[in-house]
């Protein structure tokens, strides 16, 4: 497990790069929101936070980042479970932010 | 999915559906109220209109938000009990109605207490203050208090929910320590100017008014709306929506400067309008690209429809004001039906949208 580790934690990171806070318009991973990703056995676990611990969107990123990691387990023969756990400490803040990130950038879809 | 999951789910839903039946009950009442010729059925008269729209429609919804964003059980007991004490305060049993109703403003303040020991910080303490304002306004509301006396704390709830909303999101702007303090300071002077208007009426909804147009300068000024009306879809549509809001918080406070807050009338009927349908409900249509995910779960796909309804609403509240200040109650008509078709165009176009996704 321990040599698949790394190429399964960048799996997980580019499919948590798919999710975006539609408030900002930047997925979670560059907001600074995904704070710990890590393998306990055949279970992967996802901490996140939010930009603030009432922040209306926590069910929708709860759901996005569950569909994200249930596909990285169908994936993978070494993982079998997930967790995906909202965590409010420490307080995320604009710090956490990737520099140079665009906000915005990422629209939502579009029907004309 | 565990069974407390399923649990929430399905209350959430009930919870929504019955802050979105408040919302058309609302609407319904409104017509009434002006002059439509409806069936009124149970309580639901012209006198109606201004609670269902403030809890049954926004108290539920904003603590729905709240609560689903803790996502502990207890937290669902504020919208719970708006909702219950919707549905029993419109039929009748105002006695158990008015005292969830009661219990539902506490909760709302406990919920953001307990926000502000998790994060004591100024956005959370200006959602707390208008969580107190809506308990204040609603405890006046029981003790038989004119709605024209208390209006100004209904006023406060919305209003003060989404500056400290506006004030968290902008934290991606890095406004000056300064001016986040200025902000701050306005909102607790306005809110304090509010207690003053059952003393001196006039004169503290000046004050209050003059606050008012600080307040929405200052987040004309420093909110992202302004870069962010250069983009495009949602992103341009939510600038313009927020942009014009803020335009129409100054003029609220315009018409507060010069007319102070009657107790009935034309002025006043424009006052509220201004605030609830030109600030709130702008504020709704700027927000709804991110309310939605955050209600149902699914983003809703842009569509360049959403400018009709808000330009219908901003056109039609022109005349609905213009109707008020010259005394030309057809007008002030034609504006008031417009605002409720632009609500309903919205959320028809919200429906739709969402329901063309899903079959895709």
């Amino acid at each position: 497990m321990s040599s698949q580790t790394g190429h399964i934690r960048h799996r997980v990171v580019r499919k948590l790069r798919s999710v975006i806070d539609p408030e900002l318009g930047v997925n979670i991973v560059d907001l600074g929101l995904v704070y710990q990703i890590r393998f306990d056995g055949k279970k992967l676990v996802v901490e996140y936070t939010t930009t603030t611990p009432g922040c209306p969107l926590r069910r929708y990123l709860q759901q996005q980042i569950e569909k994200a990691a249930g596909d990285i387990v169908a994936d993978e023969d070494g993982l079998d479970k997930y967790y995906v756990l909202m965590v409010m400490k420490p307080d995320w803040s604009v710090e956490m932010i990737k520099p140079g990130v665009d906000f915005f950038a990422v629209s939502l879809p579009q029907r004309n | 999915m565990n069974a407390r999951t399923r649990l929430l789910n399905s209350l959430f839903g009930l919870l929504l559906a019955l802050a979105g039946a408040s919302l058309l009950l609302g609407l319904y009442t409104g017509l009434i109220r002006l002059g439509v010729i409806l069936p009124e059925f149970f309580d639901l008269g012209a006198m109606s209109h201004g609670p269902l729209m403030i809890n049954g429609f926004l108290a539920t919804l904003i603590s729905l938000e709240r609560g689903a964003a803790l996502e502990k059980l207890w937290t669902y007991l504020a919208p719970i009990s708006f909702a219950i004490s919707t549905v029993l305060m419109m039929t009748g049993f105002y006695t158990i109605g008015g005292f969830l109703l009661i219990l539902g403003s506490v909760f709302l303040v406990a919920i953001m207490i307990y926000l502000c020991t998790i994060q004591t910080v100024n956005y959370h303490l200006i959602m707390a203050t208008a969580a107190v304002s809506l308990l204040i306004g609603n405890m006046l509301f029981l003790f038989h208090t004119p709605v024209f006396e208390l209006i100004g704390w209904w006023i406060a709830f919305p209003l003060l929910t989404i500056f400290g909303e506006r004030l968290e999101l902008n934290r991606i702007m890095r406004p000056p320590k300064k001016a986040v303090n200025l902000f701050t300071f306005l909102i607790l002077t306005w809110t304090i100017s509010l207690a003053g208007v059952h003393l001196y009426r006039e004169i503290f909804w000046m004050i209050g008014s003059i606050l008012l147009i600080a307040i929405s300068i200052w987040l004309i000024r420093y909110d992202v709306a302004r870069r962010t009306i250069k983009m495009a879809n949602w992103t341009k549509y939510s600038a313009w929506s927020l942009l014009t809001g803020y335009g129409w918080g100054i003029v609220g406070g315009l018409l507060g400067l010069i007319y102070g807050l009657p107790r009935a009338g034309v002025i006043y009927n424009a006052i509220l309008h201004i605030y609830f349908v030109g600030f709130v409900f702008s504020m709704i249509f700027a927000h709804a690209a991110v309310i939605i995910p955050a209600l149902t779960g699914r983003t809703v796909p842009y569509s360049r429809y959403f400018y009709l309804p808000l330009i219908l609403l901003h056109g039609c509240l022109i005349l609905r004001i213009a109707g008020d200040l010259f005394f030309w109650d057809m007008l002030r008509k034609i504006g008031s039906y417009g605002n409720v078709a632009a609500i309903l165009l919205f959320l028809g176009g919200i429906v739709i949208q969402l329901i063309r996704s899903r079959n895709e």
